[in-house]
């Protein structure tokens, strides 16, 4: 139904990971009827198999609500979903573009979290009305007053704005309704003017081609308008355009304010991307809208195919699951050890592993990928530049660099006061400067310190959980590059280079963390027909060496009649086996010992 | 796709063994299947002699009646027959190794032959009763045909309540025993689960030679958790005394029948019980490929100085008592096959019993009705793949295979990565070119075969 624009509320939840924000959408839309309640699932939004399996939530998601409010009149309520782990802030701050509004979930339990400060500082940003809820009271251990004192002193927040609920029990979620409907300001935006519409997320759908995710910032959508994208300046005829509810459900028009979707029969991934804005072929805007700061990529690893021969399938599917995940980039590179694949960047650690599952699971693809890295500046001799360097093996020799840089960070840790003692440690072992503490209640304290980009990346959000028995979190910003005094480590199997083993790393670390990765290599290579050497090496100077002693039986001791069969698909497994690893020189290696660099803890 | 031929050799599976060794993952019921007042080792037996029956019906309508072999079965009272207990002769191999044709063996083709060897497998087929394997013998004569001098193996046990009446076999027509001893130290005994001692192998032996059995084998392992190289040795010269015909020497073997996929409705194997998969769990730990490889060469060796033939991967015998039925899978030629479990070969198909005894039995021996073939599956061998196995089966013996099979284009790259790799040499026997594996290449020769896969 069309709602005036006055009646518009466009607003997202914003929340730690695991606060509650998923169970709080569930209760929204039960209580305004947009799902059956005989047909709702718990987490109707998160539909990938993947956020059901990790229970976060990955990507933003939109479904319009109608609501009766108390006032007898009906509003138009746009919920924007957004994930909850620190990747994928990106994801977070284009969804609040989208909004007016935000509702900021805090469990009553917990308190602030690392993410809880990342979200609100965030929002404040987009200057979007914050609607504080503490979630889960009914649960024994909450302490309500606690952590409104938390959000009064931390975050400013005044203590009479916060709204008490429990989604998991609807206990004080008509109020959050209403609250939405009271505080949030409706959209602006002329409807008369010419179209503009800011593509916050689309998808791929067999039938319908590009679906583009739509707020319209101003002007009026019509079946059939035929609509321009300004950026990059592809036409298209509207084959339907509708609401999310949270199924696509068409409508005639679509008027400012109002956020939704339209079918384009675009088949070109690349003609629709995030961020570029839609106007009309007959009555075009002058300007594009402000869109997004491109995400910006922070690890990068090499994918690539198992087998070498799906290098083209493996292109299509990273040209469609970027249609779909614009933070993911890519381009083309080639690895001795691994032939053709690409070098990607992603928002951090989980994005990757979720971007290599999405791959081999929607797309079937079956991957290999190297040991993650950050960009360094590589400041060379003789005024001769700077290059970025984001994979290990591009390194230029050692004798041209005057100077490398890697990117820091600074590191915000919401935890315990107890595990004080023990995160400084880690973040010391780390390479950490410790910048201050603060304590957001007498038991809780928030700590700040600047690392090196790459000390984080790999297992800090591991170590940080371990180390805490889970309680605390953490989130970081970038605060830019410095100068380091790092070293190209390469491995050597049998005499010939890995590529896609190389790593950067510490001086001082260099020789330990040799010697550590020749050593499991040694254990992931199987023993061949001949002994293998595996060494480190800094340039030409070998720093570790150890031999992969050669093979001496492999034989089915039996074979009689009713084994002939089972022993040949014996065999044939072998083969499948050994036709999957990569070769290096003579030297067969399973994709374990790739990823075996990724596994190194601290030395 | 090859024309089907009519078997030359028949395996009879006696499923019941007192207990159930842990590491074994044949086709195996113990406890109160095998023994007490629920068992059905009767039903069984009768199942399998039903089985015998209807596999013949199928052989009759193919290939015809099979030429009597003759009378064969001794008087009933004592080994006076043929292979009487002073007969050193044991089974005779019928050319002594010589040539074979064996891209066809064309011999197989014409009217049906009397079998070549019988082979009763389990399981602990001595646990089987006199009257049983008599009628057992008396079907396959029977249906089936007998040559003269068939090999007729029984394996055993040498448990003194599990090695049964040897010289009851004898007289029913069994001329070959092969003893499940797999160790001469009692502790390495004790840990494998087994229930006889280093004694009972050499009361066996002689009881077996008592009875007038020409041609007895012992089963040994090596690469067992807790065995040295020297604790291998000595198992190998104690065997060595009791003077056997024939040895298998195998590495202790622990796989996992449920992670292949055998061990379905139709599969061929068992599920792996819990006891038995911690077990195996506990020993693959113990186990270590460089100290195995060491012991087979030192079992090769050992053997060699001592003027025994190791015909084959894991067997070795003294000249003429080579087993005729296992070269037969090794030869791949055809043979039928009874009991749960089995695998029968007709040179095209390859076809099996599940190895569930009850689905077994009710199919064989129905309430009412005159039963069918038990449930199974079966896999039709492409002519590449039968290409392959048989290069790879041949290449196990020590006379290898023809050098002119290396000039296949599908199998040139495997066989000169082999030459290349030092698992293969050439050698001439009987003025004929021949490619086999060298010691190393036996130890490795899985890094052959699969490429030849």
């Amino acid at each position: 139904m069309t709602i005036p624009q006055d009646r518009l509320r466009n607003f997202s939840i914003i929340a730690h990971i695991d606060h509650g924000k998923t169970t709080l959408s569930d209760r929204l839309l039960e209580l305004t009827h947009t799902i059956d309640p005989r047909q709702m699932t718990s987490q109707v939004l998160d539909s990938m198999d993947l956020e059901k399996e990790h229970g976060i939530t990955i990507k933003a998601r939109a479904v319009r609500l109608e609501y009766t409010a108390s006032d007898g009149l009906v509003y138009g309520l746009n919920l924007i979903d957004t994930p909850g782990h620190v990747d994928f802030s990106y994801e977070v701050s284009r969804s609040l573009q989208a909004c007016e509004g935000a509702i900021l979930v805090i469990d009553a339990t917990q308190g602030i979290e690392a993410q809880t400060l990342a979200n609100v500082h965030l929002a404040l940003k987009q200057n979007l009305t914050i609607i504080p809820v503490l979630n889960k009271i009914d649960l024994p251990s909450a302490q309500i007053d606690v952590v409104i004192d938390e959000l009064e002193n931390v975050l400013a927040i005044p203590r009479e704005e916060v709204l008490l609920a429990s989604a998991k029990d609807g206990t004080g979620v008509a109020e959050i309704l209403e609250a939405i409907v009271q505080r949030v300001p409706p959209p602006k935006g002329d409807p008369e003017a010419p179209l503009q519409g800011l593509i916050f997320d689309s998808h791929y759908d067999p039938y319908k081609g590009v679906i583009i995710h739509i707020r319209l910032a101003q002007g009026t959508l019509h079946q059939h308008d035929i609509i321009r994208l300004m950026g990059s300046g592809a036409e298209a005829e509207l084959v339907e355009l509708g609401f999310f509810r949270p199924q696509l459900v068409p409508v005639p028009e679509l008027h400012a304010g109002d956020v939704g979707y339209v079918a384009t029969g675009l088949k070109s991934v690349r003609d629709a991307q995030v961020g570029d804005t839609v106007t009309t072929v007959a009555h075009p805007a002058e300007h594009p809208l402000p869109g997004y700061q491109p995400a910006k990529s922070l690890v990068f690893a090499g994918i690539y195919p198992i087998v070498g021969s799906d290098y083209p399938l493996l292109r299509d599917a990273m040209e469609k699951l970027h249609l779909n995940d614009a933070s993911l980039s890519f381009e083309p590179e080639s690895s001795v050890a691994l032939g053709f694949g690409f070098r990607c960047g992603f928002l951090g650690l989980l994005h990757m592993e979720i971007v290599e599952e999405r791959l081999e699971r929607e797309f079937g693809q079956e991957l290999i990928a190297s040991a993650p890295s950050v960009q360094y500046k590589v400041v060379l001799m003789h005024g001769q530049g700077t290059v970025d360097v984001d994979n290990p093996s591009r390194m230029p020799d050692a004798g041209v660099i005057e100077e490398i840089q890697e990117p820091w960070v600074k590191l915000g840790i919401v935890t315990p006061s107890s595990y004080i003692g023990t995160l400084m440690e880690l973040a010391k072992n780390r390479r950490g400067t410790f910048l201050e503490m603060e304590y957001l209640d007498p038991k809780r304290v928030l700590l700040n310190f600047e690392l090196p980009l790459a000390e984080v990346i790999v297992d800090f959000y591991d170590q940080l959980k371990t180390r805490t028995q889970g309680y605390a979190s953490m989130d970081f910003e970038e605060i830019g590059y410095r100068p380091a005094n790092l070293v190209k480590v390469d491995v050597l199997v049998a005499g010939d280079p890995v590529d896609a083993l190389s790593v950067i790393v510490h001086r001082e670390r260099a020789q330990a963390i040799g010697r550590e990765l020749v050593h499991r290599l040694r254990g992931l290579i199987p023993r061949q027909m001949f002994d293998v050497a595996v060494q480190a090496a800094i340039g030409s100077n070998v720093i570790a060496r150890e031999t992969v002693v050669a093979m001496r039986k492999n034989v089915l001791a039996k074979c009689y009649g009713g084994d002939i069969t089972r022993k040949r698909k014996l065999l044939e497994k072998q083969k499948e086996g050994k036709q999957r690893m990569k070769r290096v020189g003579s030297v067969e290696i399973p994709q374990e010992a790739f990823l075996a660099v990724l596994r190194m803890d601290e030395a | 796709m090859s024309t089907p031929l009519p078997p030359v050799a028949l395996y009879l599976h006696l499923p019941f063994c007192v207990a159930h060794c842990p590491y074994c993952d044949f086709v195996v019921y113990a406890g109160g299947e095998a023994r007490g007042p629920r068992a059905r080792t009767e039903r069984l037996y009768e199942a399998v002699g039903r089985e015998l029956e209807m596999r013949a019906d199928a052989l009759d309508e193919r290939f015809g009646r099979p030429d009597s072999g003759g009378p064969r079965r001794p008087d009933k009272g004592g080994p006076t027959d043929e292979h009487g207990p002073t007969d050193e002769r044991g089974p005779r191999r019928p050319d002594k190794g010589g040539p074979t044709d064996e891209r066809g063996r064309t011999d197989e083709r014409g009217p049906r032959r009397p079998l070549d060897s019988v082979y009763f497998g389990g399981g602990t087929p001595s646990l089987v009763p006199g009257e049983w394997l008599e009628r057992l013998m008396e079907t396959a004569q029977r249906r089936y045909g007998l040559a003269r001098d068939a090999e007729v193996t029984l394996e055993a046990n040498p448990g003194p309540d599990e090695r049964g009446d040897l010289a009851g076999f004898a007289a029913a027509g069994v001329n070959r025993v092969s003893f499940g001893a797999q160790s001469m130290n009692g502790g390495e005994l004790r840990r494998l689960g087994r229930r006889h001692s280093p004694e009972d192998v050499a009361t066996a032996v002689a009881e077996a030679r008592a009875a007038g059995l020409g041609s007895v084998n012992l089963d040994l392992l090596y690469d067992v958790p807790g065995q040295t190289i020297a604790g291998w040795e000595a198992t190998l010269r104690a065997a060595l005394e009791l003077r056997p015909d024939h040895l298998s020497l195998y590495a202790l073997t622990l796989d996992d029948p449920d992670a292949e996929g055998l061990t379905g409705e139709t599969g061929d194997h068992l599920p792996t019980s819990s006891g038995a998969r911690r077990w195996r769990e506990a020993a693959r730990r113990e186990q270590d490929d460089d100290r195995a490889a060491e012991q087979y060469r030192l079992a090769s060796d050992l053997l060699a100085g001592s003027g025994w033939r190791g015909y084959e991967i894991s067997n070795w015998a003294r000249p003429g008592h080579e087993s005729r039925h296992n070269l037969t899978y090794w030869e791949r030629r055809p043979y039928e096959a009874v009991g749960p479990g089995s695998h029968a070969f007709d040179g095209a198909v390859r076809r099996w019993n599940g190895a569930a005894l009850q689905p077994y039995i009710a199919a064989l021996l129905p309430a009412a009705g005159p039963g069918v073939v038990p449930p199974g599956d079966r896999e039709v061998i492409s002519p590449e793949t039968a290409a392959a196995e048989r290069s790879i089966l041949a290449l196990r013996l020590d006379r290898g295979v023809p050098a002119a099979w290396a000039d296949e284009p599908s199998a040139a790259g495997a066989f000169a990565w082999g030459r290349s790799s030092g698992l293969l040499e050439a050698v001439e026997l009987d003025g004929e070119a021949r490619l086999r594996l060298t010691l190393r290449g036996r130890l490795l020769s899985n890094e052959l075969f699969e490429r030849l896969l």
